[in-house]
């Protein structure tokens, strides 16, 4: 709608209309005082405020808890990796020590041998199958002196039965230099008779 | 309704308000092309840069096991550190300026040498070479194949310029324990020889991806993951018995070394199966430390070499005649120390003596070339070629080790007057051990010729169990040939000059020796040196497995004897080891002479 102004001067007067006879009479009265607004209801307003934040929290409340459990995996993931790790440095360690050469020079280092053609015994009537002999003190094959069949990850690592030993042989013995002649006593026994630690 | 009045004023307004529309559809085009024209590329570009995290799965290598299960060849993590010389100069300048309160590179370089081995004035080195070729380099090797406990050392030093990359690599437990079958990997990881490189198909993994998107810190936005899985390599299992494989290993070494020989080798052959239980030889390699081997060492010289078998080849002489030629171990021939054959053939013996009427026996107990070279005349010469070729010789057995040797077995029409003859005590053809344990199995297994195996399967991740292609059993001899082929060797063994060195109390035994030629090279033999073999079965009245003890150019001994006792030795632990019964019957000795 414009809004421009309608001047006074620019418009004819008008006469007063005419009375139409016969129309009804519109009633008019004066307004009063416009009705009271009616003050809208606290509860209502709270309640659609309350339910708004509600609606948020929720949301992010279900937002956290879902990750949540990324940033346990993340720290168990860490774990995992430090104890494969550890499990590495670990099989590393004894990666060797079950090898056939590291067992048969132990033994041979106790004094073990490889023996020649065991006889059986036959349970069903006692019967001794074989040749019976005695084992004697010589070994097929020299597992400690002569070892031949290399292993590169046990090379150093000494034996567990004689830990002066590795796979390579028994250390050399270098006779201990004499003092005042006495070398030849055996050490002093402290703790009874030497044992071996057996398991 | 519009007056003339009313008019300018609201042509500004439709003015104003047409300008208002044109710069808003001008961003209503530019955010309709953003949104969806571009859409897909600017998602890709935010994912790529800003979200995206991707990492590499690795495949573990399969492992190589042996026929009880023990790990031969399994794998492992290395990892290669590298620095950042410019991080360092940096840093070091950060120090010295009293900015940053690191440690000086020429301390943090003590630590890290006395972790990975390395003298401090190498690694310093390391950094002061890459800065003198490039002072912005960003990138020095500072040390390959470092274990994980020095890695981890070197990640606890907590310092930026210090990485270190994974690289999978290989370690045999078990060291030089088969190693001339297992062969090993190269420092990249690349397989080099042997069953490592032939097997790959069955042992190489592949390795898978794993894609995110990731928030701050790198932590993983749940739901976004995808990932192709590494697939691991498949285990491959040997036929051979560790325990055994390295008994027989420090055996050949002794005795090689007591019989000051060049090489020496021993095969454990399982009859019945047709597998391989132990394929030792000396000198070897260990896998974890394979440069140390020489060149020609590295390799299996029992499935790569082939030699002049001698009079092992009597043995399938022996079994031709008697199966095609209608002899018994009782027929007799009359052979001196030298006899002529049609076509100017003369056949010497290793000893001289006088004209002697040998039984078939005979001439295998005192391994006279003359008497076989006189059975051999009651078959023609193509009966004993296509024999020996049912036999197996020249064929190769397909044992699954690469490039596997066939022996050489020239044809019938190609054999002169002399090598007529020669073949019949194994000169000019030459076998490989492989093949003459399988023609022994068969001469003495019944007549049936098994086929030879090292590898019993490769087992896929997802369990899939995949067996090597081998040869069906074949017949070769009757059951009656290989009954009395069993008692002529059975009698070598009791009554030749070696008889005492090779019996095994309680066992009954049989086989034969072999005195092979070698050749210098040029067309000759050598004088004074021999390969010699000592091929054996046990037991005597069922044999469960054939033992082959060979030596390249023994010297203390230079005879077939000097493997005595590496065989006696050999064939009293394979015994051992699979439980056989000492025989309960006695053996038939049969006459030497008829």
């Amino acid at each position: 709608m414009s809004t421009t102004a309608l001047t006074a001067q620019g418009l004819p007067r008008r006469t007063a209309s005419p009375d139409r006879a016969g129309a009804p009479r519109r009633r008019l009265r004066i307004v009063e005082a416009p009705a009271r607004r009616r003050r809208p209801k606290l509860l209502y307003g709270i309640v659609a405020v309350a339910g708004a934040f509600l609606i948020a929290a929720a949301q992010m409340s279900l937002s956290l808890m879902t990750t949540q459990g990324t940033y346990e995996l993340s720290s168990l993931a860490k774990e995992q990796r430090d104890l494969t790790y550890q499990k590495q440095i670990l099989y590393d360690d004894v990666a060797g020590l079950s090898s056939p050469q590291y067992l048969a020079a132990n033994a041979s280092a106790l004094g073990m041998v490889i023996n020649e053609a065991p006889s059986y015994l036959r349970l069903s009537d006692g019967a001794i199958l074989g040749p019976s002999e005695v084992a004697m003190g010589a070994s097929s094959v020299d597992a400690i002196g002569r070892g031949s069949v290399a292993n590169a990850l046990i090379t150093d690592t000494p034996l567990v039965t004689v830990p002066d030993a590795t796979i390579g042989g028994l250390p050399v013995q270098v006779a201990d230099p004499v003092d005042g002649g006495v070398g030849n006593t055996p050490p002093p026994m402290t703790d009874g008779l030497p044992t071996p630690s057996t398991h | 309704m519009t007056t003339r009045s009313t008019r300018s004023p609201r042509r500004r307004t439709v003015v104003a308000l047409a300008v208002v529309l044109a710069v808003l559809a001008g961003f209503v085009v530019r955010l309709v092309d953003i949104q969806v024209v571009n859409a897909d590329e600017h998602v890709q570009d935010s994912l790529n840069v800003a979200f995206a995290g991707k990492e590499k799965l690795y495949g573990t290598r399969g492992t190589i096991v042996d026929t009880n299960g023990q790990v031969l060849a399994g794998s492992i993590l290395q990892y290669d550190c590298q620095v950042d010389p410019l991080l360092i100069t940096q840093i070091d300048t950060a120090v010295l300026e009293k900015k940053s309160k690191a440690r000086l590179w020429a301390d943090v370089s003590d630590d890290v040498a006395a972790i990975t081995g390395q003298t401090p004035e190498e690694v310093r080195q390391i950094v002061g070479d890459a800065l003198a070729e490039n002072s912005e380099t960003q990138y020095a090797k500072l040390k390959n194949g470092v274990s994980t406990e020095q890695f981890r050392a070197l990640a606890d030093l907590k310092v930026p310029y210090l990485h270190c990359q994974e690289h999978p690599a290989r370690a045999y437990p078990d060291g030089a324990v088969a190693g001339n079958l297992i062969g090993f990997v190269g420092t990249d990881g690349k397989p080099l020889e042997s069953l490592e490189k032939s097997e790959n198909a069955c042992l190489a993994a592949t390795n898978g991806e794993l894609t995110y998107e990731q928030g701050k810190d790198g932590v993983v936005i749940p739901g976004t993951e995808k990932e192709t899985p590494a697939t691991d390599g498949g285990t491959l299992q040997l036929t051979i018995d560790r325990d055994l494989q390295w008994y027989m290993q420090q055996l050949i070494a002794e005795q090689t070394q007591n019989m000051v020989a060049q090489r020496g080798a021993i095969l454990v052959y399982e009859v019945k199966t047709g597998k391989v239980r132990a394929a030792a030889e000396y000198p070897t390699v260990d896998p974890n430390n394979f440069s140390v081997a020489e060149a020609g060492d590295r390799t299996s010289s029992i499935f790569l070499d082939w030699f002049e078998p001698g009079s092992t080849f009597k043995g399938l002489t022996a079994a031709t005649v008697i199966d095609a030629g209608g002899q018994t171990p009782e027929s007799t021939v009359t052979a001196s120390g030298l006899e002529n054959f049609p076509g100017g053939v003369r056949v010497r013996d290793s000893f001289q003596h006088p004209a002697y009427d040998y039984t078939l026996t005979g001439v295998l107990i005192d391994s006279s070339n003359a008497g076989i070279s006189k059975f051999s005349e009651k078959v023609d010469k193509q009966t004993r070629y296509d024999y020996f070729t049912r036999f197996g010789i020249g064929q190769g057995t397909g044992s699954g080790y690469p490039n596997e040797r066939a022996g050489d077995l020239p044809s019938a029409d190609q054999w002169g007057a002399q090598t007529t003859y020669n073949t019949a005590f194994g000169q000019g053809v030459t076998t490989t051990m492989p093949e003459l344990a399988r023609a022994y199995g068969a001469i003495v297994d019944g007549g049936i010729r098994m086929p030879l195996q090292i590898i019993e399967s490769c087992t896929k991740p997802d369990g899939t169990v995949v067996k090597p292609e081998v040869a069906e059993p074949e017949r070769v001899v009757s059951e009656s040939t290989s009954a009395q082929m069993r008692e002529v060797l059975e009698n070598v063994f009791l009554q030749a000059n070696y008889a005492k060195a090779v019996e095994i109390p309680g066992y009954r035994i049989g086989g034969k020796t072999g005195t092979g030629e070698k050749s210098d090279g040029n067309g000759h033999y050598k004088a004074g040196v021999y390969y010699t073999t000592m091929i054996g079965f046990a037991p005597a009245d069922d044999p469960e497995y054939v033992v082959v003890v060979t030596l390249d150019e023994p010297t203390k001994v230079t005879s077939s004897a000097a493997n005595a006792t590496a065989f006696q030795k050999a064939m009293t632990q394979v015994l051992k080891t699979y439980r056989v019964m000492p025989s309960t019957t006695s053996p038939v000795l049969l006459p030497k002479f008829g």
